[in-house]
């Protein structure tokens, strides 16, 4: 258990709370009216393309740059009001994590650990040891891979013994190995009852990482719930069958059927939502359709849509809208 | 009131580390330290030895290498060389966090700005001083060592000197550190700043008419036995005041307001 959690970050139920957060540069809009909660003691993942207004968001988030309106909390506190308190309890890395090359890794903890409170000192080996620098921590960061600064960035973010942790892209740069371990330690940190804020583009990552998922497109947040909510809210069927094509062409006009699609393993049918059946009835149904039309069906299963099929059905609605 | 203590001595250890983390970013730096110490001490020290070697070669051409004349010489020599390494100094520890891309990971910390702008001051200080009082060190001491049949200078006048010495250069890296922290780059601050001390400055001080607002005319006019400069000591202590309090304001105020 983090030290102090109790006190602060068990106390609220978001660690992050933002209403009508915008930011705009000239008549660009970043970040645009964001209503954004991160519960306390989760993986959060903020998921949005590249140039979705993330990056600009934590920025903000961090005191990195102003908003143009809105307000913000950090673990509890108005920011930025109460910026410095809050930030004591906040580790980030914000983009490519940036070091003095000339310094070791040890010495370029002890400058950022020289910013925050006297306890910071002490946890720059444990932070070391925790990213596997250990034994090259009195190396110069001009030797580390892209890989090791990623990892000494962590290390870094550690440092504050933070309630609340805001990642911007952190695997960026990682081998798979790496992006492996990587993942483990963001949930070991969440079972810690640390909270984790993980910003990505990476549809997979979020999706192996965190619980719960907000979605931004444009600057605006379009979606944000658990990940099981974000998933599950449309029930799909994979068919396996003699003629795809055929079988596209006759599903589309069935009243419980929303869309058929093509994929690698097979068509997949998601069901129109409020239909007052059950995905088995649907699929039952289905299969007898089918059947009596001359296909032969060797596949039927119902399967949750993927965090992928939402989100691009999420960004390519709004990309016809726009 | 016991709270109140405990805090101030809190924060005051608290900004002790900070000057400590910047005055690190220095050291170790190996081609400042390098460039430093090839600009500070390296001067006195070939300065002697020249001298010295003159002197020994053709004693009746060449008078002793020590006494007051050639001490003010050689701390002149140290005032327009010294000023580049206190020009890289300051600049580096004006805009090295900003060069680096590290300023933001120390803003995200929560401390303040002002704090971390404050902090690269003594930091600075705490570099380039040591080599300040080495290099007059050096020269106070081969000035009375060498200084044969001639004038060896007092210890009052050793005092002035290495005073002169010193707020010459920490004149240079103030406005150096505030001037890089407005610019935010460390090569364009670089290049200013010495177009200004080297080419610039020279040329206004020749032509005499704007020393009433010129610092370095200002310095001259404090110089220990130097040139008369039209301008009143209390001016000039006020000019030089000024400048330094006015190019660290705008640094600072940079630093507080610039994106990270």
């Amino acid at each position: 258990m983090v030290d102090g959690l109790e006190d602060d970050a068990m106390s609220v139920s978001y660690v992050v709370e933002t209403a009508g957060l915008t930011k705009r540069f000239g008549d660009r809009v970043a970040v645009d009216s964001v209503d954004l909660r991160v519960p306390s003691g989760s993986a959060f993942g903020y998921l949005g393309p590249n140039g979705a207004g993330k990056t600009t968001l934590i920025r903000m988030l961090l005191g990195l740059t102003g908003a143009t309106a809105g307000t913000m909390r950090l673990l509890g506190r108005p920011v930025p009001a109460e910026r410095a308190t809050a930030l004591a309890g906040v580790g980030a890395i914000v983009e490519e994590p940036r070091f003095h090359r000339y310094l070791t890794g040890r010495e370029n903890l002890a400058v950022v650990a020289a910013a925050r409170e006297r306890e910071a000192h002490g946890r720059i080996e444990g932070a070391l040891g925790r990213v596997g620098l250990a034994e090259r921590a009195d190396e110069r960061v001009s030797a580390y891979s892209l890989g090791m600064r990623q990892r000494l960035g962590v290390a870094r973010a550690l440092l504050a013994d933070p309630k609340l942790l805001i990642l911007d892209e952190p695997t960026n740069g990682l081998d798979p190995a790496g992006i492996h371990e990587f993942r483990g330690m963001i949930r070991g940190l969440v079972e810690e009852g640390r909270t984790v804020l993980l910003s990505s583009h990476l549809l997979d990552e979020v999706e192996k990482i965190c619980d719960a998922v907000a979605i931004v497109d444009h600057g605006r947040i379009v979606m944000q719930g658990s990940l099981a909510e974000l998933k599950g809210e449309r029930e799909t069927i994979l068919i396996g069958a003699s003629d795809g094509v055929r079988v596209q062409a006759l599903l589309t006009g069935r009243p419980a059927v929303q869309s058929a699609t093509e994929t690698p393993e097979g068509i997949r049918v998601t069901l129109r939502p409020g239909f007052p059946i059950t995905v088995e009835e649907a699929a039952a149904d289905i299969n007898r359709f089918l059947v009596e039309a001359g296909i032969a069906v060797h596949r039927l299963e119902s399967a949750h849509a993927s965090l992928e099929e939402r989100f691009l059905e999420i960004t390519s609605r709004l990309g016809v809208t726009a | 009131m016991g709270s109140i203590v405990l805090e101030s001595a809190q924060s005051q250890a608290r900004f002790r580390r900070l000057v400590g983390a910047e005055l690190l970013k220095l050291r170790r730096r190996r081609a400042l330290v390098a460039a430093s110490l090839a600009l500070i001490v390296a001067p006195m020290v070939v300065s002697y030895v020249v001298l010295a070697t003159l002197h020994a070669a053709n004693a009746a051409k060449y008078g002793p290498a020590g006494g007051v004349e050639n001490l003010r010489g050689a701390l002149e020599l140290l005032t327009q060389i010294g000023a580049v390494a206190a020009v890289l100094i300051g600049v580096n520890a004006g805009a090295g966090d900003l060069g680096a891309g590290v300023f933001r990971e120390l803003v995200v910390t929560g401390r303040s700005r002002f704090a971390l702008f404050a902090a690269r001051i003594p930091g600075g200080l705490a570099f380039l001083l040591p080599l300040i009082v080495l290099a007059c060190a050096i020269a106070a001491t081969a000035s009375v060592a060498l200084a044969g049949s001639g004038q060896a200078p007092g210890a009052g006048l050793l005092v002035e000197y290495t005073a002169w010495v010193g707020l010459v250069l920490t004149v240079g890296f103030l406005f150096a550190l505030g001037v890089s922290s407005l610019l935010g780059s460390r090569s364009t601050s670089i290049g200013v700043l010495l177009a200004w001390q080297l080419a610039v400055a020279p040329l206004l001080l020749q032509s005499g008419r704007l020393d009433a607002v010129l610092v370095a005319a200002a310095l001259r006019r404090i110089e220990p036995g130097g040139e008369s400069v039209a301008i009143s000591p209390l001016t000039a202590i006020l000019l030089i005041a000024l400048w330094t309090i006015v190019s660290l304001a705008a640094g600072a105020w940079r630093t507080q307001t610039r994106d990270a």
